[in-house]
């Protein structure tokens, strides 16, 4: 069976990525498998300066799901490049590095460095970050600053296939879809996290110290496959399905959709080997579906 | 890893032991390490939840787990049978670690706290330590494993909120009234419970100049560095560190608790 994808130039042995913030560096999961049996993963999401992130409680679990403020804690540029590049670069498989920034400025710097940055294989712009320019409302909500943001790492990004990764906190995700295939993205993530909150009924108070947080999870997985639906129709470039992913048949219908690839995330934490699992039951659902390769799945669902 | 529960007993109102044997030993534990286990197969509840390992083999062929039903996830496994199976992984995280030089160790215990000392008081009595262990709960019914820490060969002595048995307060207050007792302060304190409890027995040691490890109870979503969900605040510094990876056990003057 050929599970072999080409995302946007990346070449992925299978169609099985580890999503942001789910997967550390990578490294995290080396104790659980051998790394170069998935696809590739997508760093947890990288900044200029490194930042503690938010204060705790961080995490609430939610049925069939969980939200998190995290508060895009990460290392930091230079200490993920002279730490975990060297490490990583031993490894055979895609190494997908995700950030963003507070600022236009900061999007742009990074994105250069990251380009430049041997053993990347692609970048991942993640743009539900707030913009502290703007009030702190997120990159990926109003569509002039989404356009604006994606041509300035466009311009800088020459070597390496750039993919943006929406926001599902949006009225018309189809409309940021174009926006960002018409400002030279190579491809899509869909989706982030929905924000999401709980509230502590015997403290009377929310339970995340940051109020809200994003919620991930099978919960949210029709949400995702809708998303994935309406991308597909809107645009050309290459979709990740992500949103909930636990099981190939999971990852059957995101790529019916429209996904030519999937990423896993919560469900790393549930199963830290799900993803080398689903590999190697992918192939035996595509047989049952009378399928002889992934790409040939693509978008299927929408018709001839 | 699937294991096999080889026993459930009840030990008190909502409390019971788990002994389990995993399909392969988990190879090396140590006091305060912990385990993630997954509370049945649906998606409903999502996450594992964070058990310390009790009793165990030093190999991790078998493993005992002293758990508190505390809502659906706690719940869902007070109902396994022997022979049944339960899925978990670990043993993750950083356990008590006690010096070679410290002759006498003060153990402060309450509710499922007693867990991680059930396999590291009778370890620290054979190094020839003078141990005294101290548990708390609120009534006597709730006072847990109190006959394995009598057989363990340290000193014990209990305390319950309500007076039914021992010292007549908080596990704290006893500890207090312990020090006084003691002709040298301890070399070191280890607790672990309730968040609160912790606190008092972390202020009461730095009060003494007696070092204190504490096991921090954060949620956790993974239990292996992935999530940072997990964290604690260091003190005195704007920056965290994961519960899971560098703790649970940590040095009380570390971290905020
Ligand atoms: C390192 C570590 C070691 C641990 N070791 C042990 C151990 O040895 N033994 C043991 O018994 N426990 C231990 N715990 C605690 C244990 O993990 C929790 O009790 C367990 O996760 C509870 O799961 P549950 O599904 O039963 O309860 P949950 O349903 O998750 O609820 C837990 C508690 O939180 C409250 N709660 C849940 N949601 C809300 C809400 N929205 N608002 C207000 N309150 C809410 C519930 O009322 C309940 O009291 C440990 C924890 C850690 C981090
Ligand atoms: C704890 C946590 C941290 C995350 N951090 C990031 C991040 O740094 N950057 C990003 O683009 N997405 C981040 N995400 C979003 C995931 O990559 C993914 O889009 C989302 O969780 C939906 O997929 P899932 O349902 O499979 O988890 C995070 C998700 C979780 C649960
Ligand atoms: S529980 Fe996930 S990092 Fe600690």
């Amino acid at each position: 069976m050929d599970l072999n994808v080409d995302f946007a130039g990346i070449k992925l042995k299978n169609p099985l990525v580890g999503a942001s913030g789910t997967f550390g560096y990578g490294l995290t999961y080396e104790k659980f498998f051998d790394l170069s049996l998935i696809g590739g993963f997508c760093t947890k999401g990288l900044s200029m300066k490194p930042r503690e992130g938010n204060p705790t409680p961080r995490i609430c679990e939610t049925p069939s799901g969980m939200l998190n403020a995290i508060g895009l804690q990460n290392v930091g540029y230079e200490k993920f490049a002279t730490k975990k590049m060297p490490k990583l670069r031993k490894i055979s498989t895609a190494v997908i590095a995700n950030f963003f920034g507070e600022t236009m400025e900061e999007y742009i710097e990074l994105a250069a460095k990251l380009d430049a940055l041997e053993g990347i294989h692609g970048l991942e712009m993640n743009i539900s970050c707030p913009n502290v320019e703007k009030g702190g409302a997120a990159f990926g909500t109003d569509i002039r600053v989404t356009e604006a943001v994606v041509k300035g790492c466009r311009a800088v990004v020459k070597n390496k296939p750039l993919i943006v990764k929406l926001s599902p906190n949006v009225a018309d995700i189809a409309e940021f879809a174009r926006a960002c295939e018409g400002s030279g993205a190579d491809g899509l993530s869909v989706i982030n996290t929905l924000v999401g909150m709980a509230i502590d009924i015997k403290n009377r108070k929310p339970i995340l110290a940051n109020v809200t947080g994003g919620l991930s999870g099978p919960a949210i997985r029709p949400v995702a496959v809708r998303m994935v639906w309406q991308c597909y129709k809107a645009v050309k470039i290459p979709i990740f399905g992500i949103g909930g992913v636990a099981s190939a048949k999971d990852v059957v219908e995101f790529i019916m959709a429209g996904a030519s690839a999937v990423q896993v995330g919560t469900m790393n934490f549930v199963s830290p080997d799900i993803i080398p699992q689903l590999a190697e039951e992918l192939p035996e659902l595509l047989v049952r579906l009378g399928a002889a390769s992934v790409s040939e799945l693509v978008g299927v669902a929408h018709g001839g | 890893m699937q294991c096999t529960v080889t026993s459930i007993q009840s030990l008190a109102a909502g409390f019971f032991h788990l002994s389990l044997t995993p399909e392969k030993p988990l190879g090396p534990i140590t006091p305060g390490q912990f385990v993630m286990i997954r509370c049945g197969e649906s998606t409903d509840p999502l996450l594992r939840r964070p058990m310390s390992v009790a009793d165990f083999e030093a190999d991790g062929s078998r493993l005992g787990l002293l758990v508190q039903i505390a809502g659906r996830g706690t719940g869902t496994i007070s109902r396994l049978d022997k022979g049944d199976q339960l899925d978990l992984i670990g043993p993750f995280g950083q356990g008590y670690s006690v010096p070679p030089e410290a002759r006498t160790i003060v153990i402060v215990a309450g509710g499922t706290g007693v867990a991680p000392f059930m396999t590291l008081t009778p370890t620290l009595v054979s190094q020839g330590k003078d141990v005294h262990v101290l548990l708390g709960a609120r009534t006597k019914e709730l006072l847990l494993m109190e006959e394995w820490f009598l057989h363990a060969g340290a000193s014990l002595h209990v305390a319950t909120d309500d007076g039914s048995k021992g010292f007549d307060g908080l596990v704290t207050a006893l500890m207090m009234e312990r020090l006084d007792h003691m002709e040298e302060p301890p070399d070191m304190a280890l607790a672990c419970g309730p968040a609160g409890m912790m606190r008092a027995v972390a202020a009461l040691a730095e009060h003494n100049n007696i070092p204190c490890q504490v096991s921090l109870e954060n949620s956790m979503a993974c239990g292996f560095g992935a999530c940072l969900g997990c964290v604690a605040h260091v003190r005195g510094e704007k920056r965290y560190v994961t519960v899971c990876r560098k703790g649970p056990v940590f040095d009380s003057r570390e971290v905020l608790i």
